[in-house]
């Protein structure tokens, strides 16, 4: 099953991919971690983060860019977070898929979803602040949303957290088979 | 206790008030009211403002007092954090605190209402 978490910064949504993993049953868990730490607020993220998921049986596996060459073979359910992290990467950093960036994602959430038995996919919306943002923002807003609209194409289930509260688009999140 | 949410300009107010009969009259604006008008208040609008005040000052929101003083009360908050990650710190960390204030006041929310053009869906309820 490929599921797709989505929803607003500070909503709840990583605790709410984090129970569905849980209740995915007790296969060997892999979390890939998208956020590159560029400076102290990130780190304190990827602190707050790691401690959630302490004790819930994960391995992490770190990816900035290049998700399809990502081995996870062995691993029952895998929790990729956050999209918007990864689709950044690959616009912006040295070695990333640079103009690509849709391609080589959707190339690289296949291979994974070849591999395992569940993928939890935790993205983010940033489409509705009626900002006009500068052209290479917008790109990234694109690139983003059009990611968003492939992955819930592609997935079994999708929910939108609002403030801790699933949203369920599409699915049954509580079919687990 | 109630959350009421939604984007900005969306009538969650008006809303709110038709929805659980209260006058506007007897409603605090949490971007001008005296902090302690939330422990008093039937009904709170601009809550994320509140909050913004409450960083400014350098205080935190405790949801033990909210709930001890004025557990009946209804919030009305702008969903924020549907938009690009801000460039200046204070708003991305005022971001941050109003989602993770609104979500430990959803959890102890009797009834969470999400307002779009106006019409609210009750999206939790018990």
């Amino acid at each position: 099953m490929l599921y797709l978490i989505t929803g607003g910064s500070g909503s709840g949504k990583s605790a709410y991919a984090e129970a569905v993993v849980q209740r995915l049953g007790n296969t060997p868990r892999l979390y890939i971690a998208t956020m590159y730490p560029f400076d102290g607020e990130c780190r304190e993220r990827i602190r707050r983060h790691r401690a959630m998921r302490a004790e819930k049986g994960f391995e992490t596996l770190e990816c900035y860019t290049g998700l399809k060459d990502a081995e996870v073979s062995g691993y029952g359910t895998v929790l990729l977070e956050c999209m918007s992290n990864l689709a950044a990467n690959e616009l912006y950093q040295e070695g990333g898929a640079g103009r690509q960036c849709v391609e080589a994602v959707l190339e690289g959430v296949r291979r994974i979803r070849e591999q395992c038995v569940h993928l939890v996919i935790v993205t983010n919306e940033i489409f509705s602040d009626g900002i006009e943002y500068d052209p290479e923002t917008r790109r990234y807003q694109q690139d983003l949303a059009v990611i968003n609209r492939e992955l819930a194409s592609m997935a079994d289930v999708v929910v939108e957290v609002v403030y801790s509260i699933p949203l369920v688009h599409k699915g049954n999140p509580e079919v687990t088979g | 206790m109630i959350l009421v949410t939604g984007g900005c300009f969306q009538g969650k107010t008006a809303y709110a008030c038709e929805t659980f009969g209260i006058r506007r009259e007897e409603a605090a604006d949490g971007a001008l009211c005296p902090p302690e008008e939330l422990y008093r208040t039937k009904l709170l609008y601009h809550f994320h403002e509140y909050i913004r005040r409450l960083m400014e000052s350098g205080q935190e929101f405790s949801m033990e007092r909210l709930k001890r003083e004025n557990p009946d009360v209804v919030l009305v908050t702008n969903e924020l954090g549907y938009g690009v990650v801000p460039v200046d710190r204070f708003d991305r960390e005022y971001r941050e605190k109003t989602g993770r204030v609104c979500c430990r006041i959803a959890e102890e929310a009797a009834q969470v209402h999400r307002v779009v053009c106006g019409i609210g869906t009750v999206i939790k309820d018990g």
